[in-house]
């Protein structure tokens, strides 16, 4: 150790120390009668640095200062290799940016080791949310949690006349204080002050504060309107608070005061069903999941002692924050699909590297001459990769530091154009700068020791007895070359088919496929449940509301659903006499059909006060039973419980770019109607149906009723895919762009150095397609070999996100032809374009060109 | 080893070391003398002597090397290494 201390320390003072030790000697020579038997003091001067053994750096600087040189020499080489890899190590590090803020890391709480979220389990199944009653017996009756947190997020009215639909959480007091946040504005909710009072105290969330409330902090102490009551705003939480997912909320009400906004509501004191709050605990210190889930199980018991309505068979399952509050099967499905596409940004980097080797590699082998005479003058292989390696250094340097810039811009761009919530930060940090670090340096081998190594070869001397032109055209040859040719091709191949894919899957839906009309649809959606309305009194009340919105002229039609198309939630099943498909389950009244204009392939539609009847969609029947001729069967097939009364074509209302569903529609039934939705048909225009089903809805003067035009819903539900696709085709078509540069830049080169070659065919009268084949030969079988391991690439890649949530058709025969044939003609043309330049020219002017 | 076993009794300059080494191998060893520095430079690279800065007897700044701890060792192995080396040498000579 203390002799590497002197060493650096040594470096430090090099200038000083060199210039006393010349001083030294001078004085040594001086005081000798015959000073010409010393030496030479400048050689001793070197000899001594090899003492120190610092020669290397001094070497390395060399030969970086030799590559910083060339690279300002051919500016035009410069900037496109950096383009290059600050576009294939920036996108990286762009989809790690998202996929670290998103699913890596925790969320940023207080002590977020010990926070878990808690699922309501039992062996049939899981619930995600818990009954509020439960949560606060769990709460005061346990020995494994120090504190019991709880969330329940409800779209609410903002505003005196209740206009504005927000998206509100009822949250337990202890929110803030447990997850860490001071205000940002005013105060927090407290268990102090906000147990009881008049008016109940209210958090705005930034967003909502900064963009709909214009960011004034003086909001703080003022009163306000959530779903018509009076509440005050008695702070503004921090933009970095996070949400639980990743919803931000506008406002955070507290949860103890529910019932003053829904009186009625048995929502706070229910042992059971389906309105529950989503149950957060901080872990004792010291204790694990498994040991959490044991000490409730005591606490689940007594529940069900005290309440017979609670099964005994119930345990609460602990899921950590660490984790992202995923199941493990659930964690893993999310991270397959991540690392597919990471595959695929995988993809785009070793194009981009292939490219810069191929380049760099160009750029050697003009340069084998002069490595030749390093050789003879008694360098050695590894001298010579190592100068071509670190000449390549400031090159990926600039690249690291190009992608990082690219990544920051792109995060920022996609996350606001996108609406990601603010407190998930996209931005590089430390890890960003080693995965760019470790992936340039991944590029700094493909681009900079591959070639290296394949140009530093022994017999790089004799290039100085033939002028390196037979060298250059072997290297030129040289299998390598080819394979980077391919790389690229096969990896533009698969991006640009499965760009294409994903843009037809898109398209599928978009051009009107999926089976319904939503164009003239609205959805009214009311919150009866809120109000404690009996099963009886909320059939009567929707049978009320579409009775009067059917008296209205502009109304063409109007069912009443459990799950509105584009964005209501169902029950999935997966049948046992239909392996691999899922049965969406809609409970549906008689005029369904006829609204959304799904046409009824066979049989007739419900009748009103029907029971044990189902109507399948044609996928299901032709799927479960293998014919159409299924009316008056029994459903499911194995195990019938209802009689299928009819067939209706295949819609996929819920998940309409799935590929893997099928529906299966149910009569509704009585118990449903507190929770039901109105969808009504205009003859015309969705938008004027709006206020029409909003005045049908205000029967009841405590309901604050929500209405929207269905054509938003499925713009929201298309953004992703369609952002998807988009990103791919641009991925897709600079990728293709950086291939077609790289077959341009291999067949120029070529054809460069076999100038003299083609002059002396072209002067001996040589046809010029024959030419031209000879020229193409050097990318044809390389660009072939690409396209075919790039077609095999992209079916795996298509069937692997065959399911969600990209529903690939893995066999999509056009979005594959097109692939290949955009390729093909690109690859060709890039190839002709040169070839042909060389072709026109006169071939004494290629003579003289050697 | 040889620079060391001069530089052991007392710390000397770079000239009086060469002037030494010849002195003491009778005209013998007098090899292009410029080759001590790489060789100091490679002593002081290993800690196995140090240098300072002193006035000489002629009153000019010179430069002496003086043996460490740590070179008193290395020279001590290096004699040892050598002997043996000598004496196989001898043997080998000698039953020849």
């Amino acid at each position: 150790m203390r002799t590497w201390f002197r060493r650096v320390w040594h470096l430090l003072n090099r200038p000083r120390n060199e210039r006393e030790l010349l001083g030294e000697m001078n004085e040594h020579r001086a005081a000798m009668h015959d000073p010409t038997t010393f030496g030479d003091p400048h050689r001793l001067l070197e000899q001594s640095r090899d003492a120190w053994g610092w020669n290397w750096l001094d070497d390395a600087l060399q030969d970086l200062s030799v590559g910083i040189r060339s690279l300002r020499r051919s500016p035009s080489f410069a900037v496109v290799a950096v383009l290059i890899l600050t576009f294939g190590i920036g996108l990286n590090l762009t989809f790690y940016q998202f996929v670290r803020a998103a699913l890596l890391s925790p969320p940023a709480v207080k002590s977020v080791e010990s926070l878990a979220r808690f699922v309501d389990m039992h062996p049939h199944g899981s619930r995600s949310t818990v009954p509020y009653a439960v949560a606060e017996f769990v709460k005061a009756n346990n020995t494994v949690l120090s504190a019991v947190l709880v969330e329940e997020q409800a779209a609410v009215a903002w505003g005196q006349d209740a206009a504005e639909q927000i998206t509100g959480t009822f949250v337990s007091l202890n929110w803030f204080d447990e997850l860490g946040y001071a205000p940002l504005h005013g105060r927090m909710l407290s268990e102090a002050i906000d147990t009881s009072g008049d008016i109940p105290a209210i958090v705005l969330g930034y967003t909502f504060w900064k963009n709909r409330l214009g960011g004034d902090p003086h909001i703080v102490g003022t009163t306000a309107f959530v779903d018509r009551s009076p509440v005050v705003i008695a702070g503004v939480a921090r933009a970095e608070f996070p949400g639980m997912d990743l919803q931000v909320p506008d406002v955070f009400i507290p949860l103890t005061q529910r019932e003053y906004f829904y009186p009625a509501s048995p929502a706070l004191r229910a042992w059971s069903g389906s309105d529950g709050v989503d149950m957060y605990g901080r872990f004792r210190d010291g204790l694990s999941a498994a040991a959490v889930r044991e000490g409730l199980r005591a606490t689940m018991q007594a529940i069900s002692q005290a309440h017979p309505e609670v099964e005994r068979d119930h345990w609460l399952e602990p899921l950590l924050a660490t984790r992202r509050f995923m199941r493990d099967d659930e964690r893993s499905a999310v991270l397959i699909v991540m690392s597919l596409i990471g595959s695929l940004a995988g993809l785009v980097l070793v194009v981009a590297a292939a490219n810069l080797g191929n380049l760099v590699m160009s750029r050697a082998i003009g340069r084998v001459r002069e490595l030749g005479v390093s050789m003879a003058l008694g360098a050695r292989r590894s001298r010579i990769v190592r100068q071509l390696v670190i000449e390549a250094v400031p090159l990926v340097s600039l690249g690291v530091g190009g992608s990082l810039a690219f990544a920051a811009i792109v995060a920022t761009l996609i996350a606001t154009q996108s609406s990601f919530p603010p407190f998930l930060d996209v931005g590089p940090d430390w890890r960003t700068t080693l995965v760019a670090l470790g992936l340039g340096s991944i590029a700094l081998i493909v681009a900079g020791l591959v070639p290296a190594w394949r140009v530093a070869q022994p017999h790089l001397i004799d290039t100085i007895k033939n002028g390196g032109q037979q060298m250059s055209q072997s290297l030129d040859r040289a299998p390598l070359r080819r394979v980077m040719v391919a790389a690229q091709v096969a990896g533009s191949c698969v991006l640009l088919v499965v760009a294409g894919m994903m843009v037809r899957s898109v398209q599928r839906v978009v051009s009107g496929s999926i089976g319904f009309d939503y164009e003239r649809a609205a959805v009214l959606q009311v919150p009866l449940a809120r109000h404690g309305v009996t099963p009886d009194a909320a059939r009567q009340y929707w049978d009320d509301v579409k009775a009067r919105a059917l008296a209205h002229p502009a109304v063409e039609q109007a069912t009443i659903v459990t799950a509105p198309p584009l964005g209501g939630r169902v029950f999935q099943t997966g049948y046992d006499d239909t392996p691999g498909l899922r049965t969406m389950t809609q409970s549906v009244d008689a005029e369904y059909f006829e609204t959304m204009q799904i046409q009824l392939v066979a049989g007739r539609a419900f009748r009103a006060g029907e029971a044990d009847v189902v109507i399948v969609s044609r996928r299901l029947a032709s799927e479960m039973y293998g014919t159409l001729d299924v009316i008056g069967r029994g459903f499911p097939k194995s195990r019938a419980s209802a009689i299928i009364v009819g067939i209706a074509a295949d819609a996929h209302a819920i998940k309409v770019n799935a590929t893997d569903v099928a529906e299966l529609y149910v009569p509704l039934q009585r118990e449903d109607f507190a929770e039901v939705f109105l969808v009504a048909r205009a003859r015309t225009d969705a938008d004027a149906l709006l206020p029409i089903l909003r005045e049908a809805a205000s029967l009841d003067p405590r309901v604050i009723p929500a209405a929207r035009a269905m054509r938003e819903d499925f713009a929201s539900e298309m953004r992703g895919p369609r952002l998807a696709g988009a990103v791919t085709a641009a991925v897709g078509l600079i990728t293709l762009a950086l291939a077609c540069l790289g077959i341009f830049g291999t067949v120029s080169f070529s054809v460069a150095l076999r100038t003299k070659e083609i002059g002396v065919r072209l002067a001996l009268g040589a046809g010029q397609p024959a030419l031209l084949r000879a020229l193409m030969r050097t990318v044809l079988t390389p660009v072939g070999v690409g396209i075919v391991l790039g077609v095999g690439m992209a079916a795996a890649i298509g069937a692997a996100l065959r399911a969600e949530p990209f529903f690939l058709e893995h066999v999509d025969p056009i979005a594959f032809a097109g692939g290949v044939l955009v390729l093909c003609l690109a690859g060709a043309l890039a190839a002709l374009l040169p070839a042909s330049a060389m072709l026109r020219k006169n071939p004494i002017d290629a003579l003289r060109h050697s | 080893m040889l620079i060391l076993r001069v530089v052991r009794q007392e710390p000397l300059h770079g000239y009086a070391i060469a002037q030494k080494i010849r002195a003491l191998s009778s005209d013998q060893l007098s090899v292009e003398e410029g080759s001590l520095y790489p060789a100091l430079q490679k002593l002081l690279a290993n800690g196995w002597v140090k240098a300072e800065w002193t006035t000489s007897d002629t009153g000019r700044q010179v430069r002496s090397y003086r043996i460490t701890a740590k070179g008193l060792k290395q020279l001590e192995t290096e004699q040892d290494d050598y002997q043996r080396m000598a004496d196989a040498i001898a043997a080998i000579l000698e039953s020849a």
